[in-house]
């Protein structure tokens, strides 16, 4: 399986505070990619660095491509997403809640249709082409709302919807970018069991349908030891283990990070 | 009801009666008045005691409805009920809208005060449907709009008395000129929102106008620009005798002439003009772009993790909304003739926000009803000189009371997956 991404010595400091310390990671294509540690950690951090929102003090992020391999750190903000095609979601929940949920998966197709409707000018004069293009636009949402069981709610404000619900469609949102590289912030956070294992279908699908490489931070142990391929696992900004499911649950080092040392 | 609750009440409005006191005593109660030497003081505690006796029974009357099992909400109602026929009926409303303005000028009781007012609140929904864009759809609250409704009104006065170009020449190029200056604003607050955001805008509209008074050699500074040409109908002027070789309006179509003939045209023009900003904004806001804004609106974080470019949105939105203010700008020119930087002063800018977000933030129908209701309350009480702002106020606080997120505040989808349900 071929690297997807690569982060070599990411080290971001704010003042005198290290968030993470020279953490260093691969990520593979087609394979779920869990980032867990306690609370501050860092994981958030290293999320932000990813996807642009911050500037990394030091280290390299590489996004590999075919042949080729592309630098994280050369594009910023909105970049991150409209070039290097690396989509995230939130820990706390960003929807657009006052547009309808089948705005919100249209908003995720902006460039494209920005471009198909002339910078607006094709789209003034109504066009064909430009219609044409909205009702792809259109169909891809409803595939992705097909999967997700919301197509009968597509009319509806996104910030109506349950909060499940809303969950699953920021997920495919991100999805409507068409991204190498998904990174999911705390996706099962607030879910019930019976939704945890929805999500749980859900990225699976994603990996093995959409050949998108999945980041997640979590967590509910459930959702990661049950679909994760690989786990890193982060405290206090350093990498203290890395291993499949079965060997993080087994580590000693992970036990103690989480549930502390015996005197 | 019970006994103790009418008490309660009670109670509570002399409360409400012994702030209005405090308020009204000294702001009513004492007037100023020179009578010869200095100033004297008079008390006028008969209307004091009168307003003072209103708030009491007013209070007791709103508690006693709310005491009641069922209250009785006629003014809500009212206003909910219009909202859902405007919302509803929304096509045969504009329509019927459209068709009315349409024959204002010829019906009977028209006359040539209320086709003044008409032609001021047109320009008032005009400048309230530019703003839409930038706060209402953007979310981008700008307190400086009138800065570009005076860009287009100077560049349409200099350019028509410098170069003698026609009105239709000269419109076009005062609205590229206010998108120009809508970038230049859009620039330096590009990160800046809400509050932030609000005080820039306003500080920009100062700064326009200031310059506007102090660059004498060029906008003559306070005394303004006078001579600015009327618009002419297609190259036919509105002039009692035309100049060697013109022929003017009401010789070319064999009519007698009255002065209501410019009159009218301008209020068709104005029409046109508003129609045309109404039309772009409902099909923008169905475009990628108009969604763009929207979704900026809500969450700028969310917008560019989808890869939307929240530089180029805002700079469109700013951009495009002073373009409309600069039409609105320069039709204002052309209907007085004279401009100066006294016409664009902050309240302006205040009354156009207040007109959008009294409509109801985004609501193209709500901009159209607010400005009816404010501008045309405020003209109706002309009469009563300075204390007609009351009026102005008491209007808006209606609104706020009543309708706190503007008359109306539903939104509709601008792309529906399985159509009307209607």
């Amino acid at each position: 399986m071929s690297n997807l991404l690569s982060v070599e010595n990411l080290t971001m400091k704010f003042g005198g505070l290290t968030a993470i310390d020279d953490l260093s990671f691969d990520a593979k294509n087609n394979q779920i990619t869990s980032i867990i540690g306690p609370n501050g950690a860092g994981k958030t951090t290293v999320f932000n660095c990813l996807t642009g929102f911050y500037k990394p003090t030091n280290g390299q992020m590489f996004l590999h491509k075919e042949d080729s391999k592309i630098s994280l750190r050369k594009y910023t903000d909105f970049k991150i997403a409209y070039v290097a095609k690396v989509a995230r979601t939130f820990q706390n929940i960003r929807l657009f809640p006052a547009m309808s949920v089948l705005e919100n998966l249209l908003v995720a197709q902006h460039n494209e249709l920005m471009v198909a409707s002339g910078y607006s000018l094709f789209g003034l004069l109504n066009l064909k082409t430009y219609r044409d293009k909205e009702q792809l636009a259109v169909d891809k949402a409803k595939y992705w709302l097909d999967i997700i069981g919301l197509t009968h709610r597509a009319d509806d404000n996104a910030g109506d919807l349950p909060y499940g619900d809303q969950r699953k469609l920021e997920i495919v949102r991100a999805m409507c970018i068409e991204p190498r590289l998904l990174c999911l912030d705390e996706p099962a956070a607030g879910l019930n069991p019976k939704e945890s294992a929805e999500l749980n279908k859900l990225l699976k699908f994603i990996k093995t349908e959409k050949q998108t490489g999945i980041l997640l931070i979590e967590h509910d142990m459930s959702v990661v030891m049950g679909i994760s391929d690989h786990v890193v696992v982060l405290n206090y900004g350093k990498k203290i283990f890395e291993g499949t499911a079965d060997q993080t649950k087994n580590s000693k080092e992970v036990i103690e990070a989480y549930l502390g040392v015996d005197e | 009801m019970e006994k103790k609750d009418i008490i309660q009440s009670f109670k509570d409005s002399l409360f409400t009666g012994l702030i209005a006191l405090a308020l009204f005593g000294p702001i009513v109660g004492l007037r100023t008045a020179s009578k010869g030497e200095g100033l004297f003081i008079t008390p006028q505690w008969g209307i004091v005691f009168l307003l003072v006796g209103l708030c009491i029974l007013g209070r007791f009357l709103i508690n006693l409805n709310s005491a009641r099992k069922t209250e009785i909400t006629f003014f809500s109602k009212f206003t909910s009920k219009f909202s859902a026929i405007t919302e509803d009926k929304a096509k045969h409303f504009a329509i019927t809208a459209i068709l009315f303005s349409a024959v204002f000028p010829f019906l009977p009781f028209t006359d040539r005060y209320f086709m003044d007012v008409a032609i001021m609140i047109l320009t008032y929904i005009m400048l309230g449907w530019g703003l839409n864009i930038v706060v209402g759809l953007a979310g981008l609250l700008d307190l400086g709009y009138v800065a570009f409704y005076a860009v287009g009104a100077y560049s349409y006065a200099l350019i028509a008395t410098t170069f003698g170009w026609s009105f239709w020449i000269c419109l076009p190029l005062a609205g590229v000129f206010a998108a120009f200056f809508g970038i230049l604003l859009g620039f330096p607050v590009l990160r800046l929102r809400g509050d932030y955001l609000a005080i820039v805008t306003l500080g920009f509209g100062e700064i326009i106008r200031i310059i506007l008074i102090n660059w004498y050699e060029v906008t003559n500074g306070p005394d303004g620009i006078t001579g600015i040409p009327r618009p002419s109908f297609f190259g036919l002027p509105f002039k009692r005798s035309p100049d060697e070789g013109e022929t003017s309006f009401h010789l070319f179509f064999n009519l007698e002439y009255s002065t209501m003939h410019r009159i009218i045209f301008l209020y068709y023009l104005i029409l046109v003009l508003a129609l045309i900003t109404n039309y772009f904004t409902l099909k923008i806001r169905k475009l990628p772009v108009g969604r763009a804004w929207e979704a900026l609106r809500e969450d700028e974080i969310a917008c560019k993790s989808l890869g939307v470019n929240p530089t180029n949105t805002k700079l469109t939105a700013f951009a495009i909304g002073a373009m409309f203010g600069g039409f609105a700008g320069s039709f204002f020119a052309t209907r007085q003739a004279f401009i100066s930087p006294e016409s664009f002063t902050f309240i302006e800018s205040a009354i156009i926000v207040a007109i959008v977000v009294l409509g109801g933030m985004g609501s193209q129908t709500g901009v159209v009803l607010a400005s009816i209701f404010l501008i045309g309350i405020t003209e109706m009480f002309r009469d009563l000189e300075q204390y007609r702002m009351i009026a102005f106020g008491g209007a808006m606080v209606l609104i706020m009371v009543f309708k706190p997120k503007g008359i109306l505040a539903n939104r509709k989808p601008t792309i529906l997956m399985h159509g009307d349900k209607k």
